[in-house]
């Protein structure tokens, strides 16, 4: 799937335009991990965590935003050239994941995991952390994103071997 | 009992209905701008995360920092300007994450699965409405990793909880047999 990409400065212009209008719209900032415990939440009643203190509320804002993104990223696709079709294609990552189609299922759900569980360990992901926590210039946040960045950046220099 | 034509019922009950969903429908759109901006901002395409770590494109790097630094003056405007949000009616509120135990440890994980997946919890929902089969199984992998800690913070409580009690227990005996007597 070839997404159209549009000019960095621009998209990201875009982007922090998004972080403000979202600030001025819902009056909290903008996050995406949290609400997997929403949905985690609505599924098993009896995991008392995903019930209580900031997930009394399951219905809520931060999982419509969940549900919303597929659409945006459908949308995208279609208002690229490429027409919209399934793909397991992973550019680069072709030559160094496992080989087999299992293999990288496999692997797509560990590197998934570490993600899901290092970000509610951390409290919140690349958007709550490093965009919008870093808008507000909050030292935590700072200090989170600049972990995912070199720890991020470590793997992938290991895993292309350079 | 009210007795209301039809027409107001309906009309009350569209009222009541946006009233309590308004927020979520605000989500909703909110989700839908984000998924599309990251996606055609590159933020779903592997080889652009590969390409920043290895240094032979800047393209999400450029797109990060023009974020924040738009954002950054966005934010000392509305807080200038003392802005009243739009769903809640009140000033808004930049309610910052605090630092909590296991920050280090949890970044330094998430970086891992950031590398190991290429992805991250914003882009994966946008690549799977893009069609990419990957991002259905790093999907998984994000709830099992959120639900395993949603598990071991569930148990931590019950274990709090419990040890409580105990301790209440124990002092209810102690006051009952101050020179434990009545232990055997």
């Amino acid at each position: 799937m070839e997404i159209e990409v549009w000019n960095p400065w621009i998209a990201g212009l875009a982007i922090g335009l998004f972080v403000i209008f979202h600030f001025w719209l819902m009056g909290k900032p903008a996050g995406c991990s949290t609400g997997y415990g929403n949905f985690l939440g609505l599924l098993f009643k009896s995991v008392e965590y995903f019930r209580v203190g900031e997930y009394s509320h399951l219905n809520n804002s931060r999982l419509w935003f969940l549900i919303g993104i597929p659409f945006g990223g459908l949308l995208s696709a279609l208002s690229s050239p490429d027409p919209w079709h399934f793909t397991f294609d992973m550019g680069m990552y072709d030559t160094i994941f496992p080989q087999t189609d299992a293999g990288r299922a496999i692997w797509l759900i560990l590197g998934g995991a570490l993600l899901g569980f290092g970000a509610r360990l951390a409290g919140a992901c690349t958007t709550g952390h490093a965009l919008v926590g870093g808008a507000m210039l909050n030292p935590p946040s700072l200090l989170a994103g600049a972990i995912f960045f070199v720890s991020a950046f470590i793997t992938t220099r290991l895993l292309f071997g350079t | 009992m009210h007795e209301l034509p039809a027409k107001d019922g309906i009309r009350n009950y569209v009222v009541s209905f946006v009233f309590v969903y308004r927020n979520n429908f605000f989500g909703l759109l909110t989700g839908i701008l984000f998924g599309f901006l990251m996606s055609h901002a590159g933020a779903t395409t592997y080889d652009f995360h590969a390409k920043m770590f290895l240094f032979e494109n800047f393209q999400l790097m450029i797109v990060i920092g023009t974020a924040v630094t738009v954002a950054m003056v966005g934010v000392l405007i509305l807080k200038r300007f003392r802005v009243r949000a739009v769903a809640t009616g009140n000033e808004v509120d930049f309610v910052k994450k605090p630092y909590q135990k296991g920050l280090m440890v949890g970044a330094l994980l998430f970086g891992i699965g950031w590398g190991m997946s290429a992805s991250c919890p914003g882009t994966i929902p946008a690549m799977i409405g893009e069609g990419k089969i990957g991002a259905i199984f790093a999907l998984i992998g994000l709830l099992i990793g959120t639900m395993a800690y949603g598990l071991l913070q569930t148990y931590l409580m019950m274990a709090r909880r419990h040890k409580a009690l105990n301790l209440d227990d124990e002092n209810k005996a102690k006051l009952h047999c101050p020179d434990n007597s009545c232990d055997a």
